[in-house]
């Protein structure tokens, strides 16, 4: 499997958040885990991401531990996308999708640029957001410029909290396809958190919270 | 129901007496620290798209701190520059006074005032901006974004202030010193326009020695330094509370303040005196 996850455990200073999580992710799957409000859905992709210290046990991606490899390593592989705020408000939109592709990697300007195209246009992204800049989105764009930053780096895995706040169904529903579209090119592991009916039933597993720990449901 | 007054034990108050080194000592340290971490950081500058991100931010911070305080700067030499010559024409014969005035502002201006009016203007306006971005960057955890991305965030907010502070400053400078000598040329010409500015800039510029140049760049480069340093550390101090950027600016402005006028007068004795 790309992501096997051992004995993953989360703790915050006298707060135990995740005990020993144990999870497989194949690179053509959709795994949603159903969270409430402060269940530790956050802390759970965050850790799965390797982005908080002090996290125990191993998250292989490909043969890569995301919780001991450089962060460097970890941001062309990993695509994040937060459930609010995440941009960066020093740049525009357009810099923000493109700012992991202009650190980490040389691919060219034109390159950059069709990519950034190719993912805009899949994602319903308009090009005259590009300028603006992030406190002028609202929600839903902030979500959506999230995720095409997300995808550009053509990720191994992909983590979304909680992608439906602000989102009409119909959103929510391209926004599903066009993850399910971009696994067929480029095959990544998808886990996503979340409380919506829409993306738990089109999520090929379910697992829930429970005990510190993750339950599939049935 | 009264309870009684708790009893201080006699090693709290060794505690309390030590605690105000300790904390001058850790802050000094931490603005060690973040210098260093500044200078570590400048590899990343080997790499040519990195260089190019930084280069945006440097012009960007650049612009803001130099470009857009020329106007008050400008202002306050213009005065300074023309108090300091009505002043002297009532102690001073005017001709002598047109012969002495390079010495003079060389001393007054040049050395002293300049430098000290120019850092006090970069950290009103800038050093004060830069602290309250940081802290609500801070506090919307835009950091923990960029770490995310695997950025480093002393690579994109510190490393940008850490080169454009000393280098805006240094032309700060020189175009007080400007500003001045236009000031004063103005005032000599309104009640004697016989002086010619030519005799009168090369009466100045003749005093200007190149060491007095390297002392001013020194004081440029280590003001500009320390006062982008503090800015950084301060803002981002700042935790989830909106008090605690107002805090962090207030300390940071006061921290400023007081490393600079020491530069300022830790350089000068070494430089000047005989």
């Amino acid at each position: 499997m790309p992501v096997a996850i051992r004995n993953l455990h989360i703790e915050y200073p006298g707060q135990l958040v995740f005990d020993s999580v144990d999870m497989d992710v194949a690179d053509n799957e959709i795994v949603a885990v159903e969270t409430q409000v402060l269940d530790g859905g956050t802390s759970l992709l965050r850790g799965i991401g390797g982005f908080l210290n002090d996290v125990g046990g191993e998250v292989n991606l490909n043969g890569v531990d995301l919780l001991t490899c450089i962060p460097a390593e970890r941001a062309v592989r990993v695509g994040y996308v937060y459930e609010d705020h995440g941009l960066v408000s020093l740049y525009t939109v357009y810099e923000n999708i493109v700012l992991p592709l202009l650190f980490h990697t040389e691919l060219s300007d034109d390159e950059i640029h069709g990519r950034v195209s190719e993912v805009c246009t899949s994602l319903n992204l308009d090009e005259a957001l590009f300028a603006h800049r992030p406190h002028q989105l609202n929600d839903v764009q902030t979500r959506l410029v999230n995720l095409a930053r997300g995808l550009i780096i053509n990720p191994e895995l992909m983590l979304i909290d909680e992608p439906e706040g602000g989102m009409s169904e119909e959103y929510l529903h391209d926004t599903m396809v066009t993850l399910r579209e971009k696994q067929q090119i480029n095959p990544m592991a998808i886990i996503i958190t979340t409380s919506d009916d829409f993306v738990l039933e089109k999520a090929d597993r379910v697992f829930r919270i429970e005990n510190h720990n993750l339950m599939p449901e049935q | 129901m009264s309870s009684m007054p708790d009893r201080q034990h006699p090693l709290d108050i060794i505690d309390t007496i030590g605690r105000w080194p300790r904390e001058v000592i850790s802050y000094i340290l931490d603005i060690i620290g973040l210098i260093s971490i500044a200078l570590r950081s400048t590899r990343h500058l080997r790499n040519k798209r990195r260089r190019r991100i930084f280069l945006s931010l440097f012009v960007r911070q650049l612009y803001n701190t130099g470009v857009r305080a020329l106007f008050v700067n400008g202002i306050i030499a213009v005065i300074i520059g023309a108090l300091l010559m009505s002043r002297l024409f009532e102690y001073i014969p005017r001709q002598v006074l047109a012969d002495q005035y390079g010495y003079l502002f060389v001393v007054i201006i040049f050395r002293e005032l300049g430098p000290l009016i120019s850092g006090i203007i970069l950290i009103a306006r800038s050093a004060t901006a830069v602290t309250s971005e940081i802290g609500f960057l801070r506090m919307r955890r835009e950091f923990q974004v960029l770490n995310g991305l695997g950025i480093n965030p002393v690579f994109l907010f510190l490393l940008p202030v850490f080169f454009a502070f000393p280098v805006s400053l240094f032309l700060m400078f020189l175009y007080f010193d400007f500003m001045c000598i236009l000031s004063a040329y103005s005032v000599i010409w309104l009640s004697d326009p016989s002086i010619s500015f030519v005799v009168f800039l090369g009466n100045i510029l003749q005093q200007i020695t190149l060491n007095e140049v390297a002392i001013n760049a020194v004081k440029a480069i280590l003001g500009g330094m320390v006062i982008g340093v503090i800015s950084i550390h301060f803002g981002a101090r700042a935790t989830d509370s909106f008090d605690d950027v107002s805090d962090a600016i207030s300390n940071s402005t006061t921290s400023q303040l007081m490393a600079f006028f020491l530069i300022n007068v830790v350089l000068s004795l070494l430089a000047y005196t005989q």
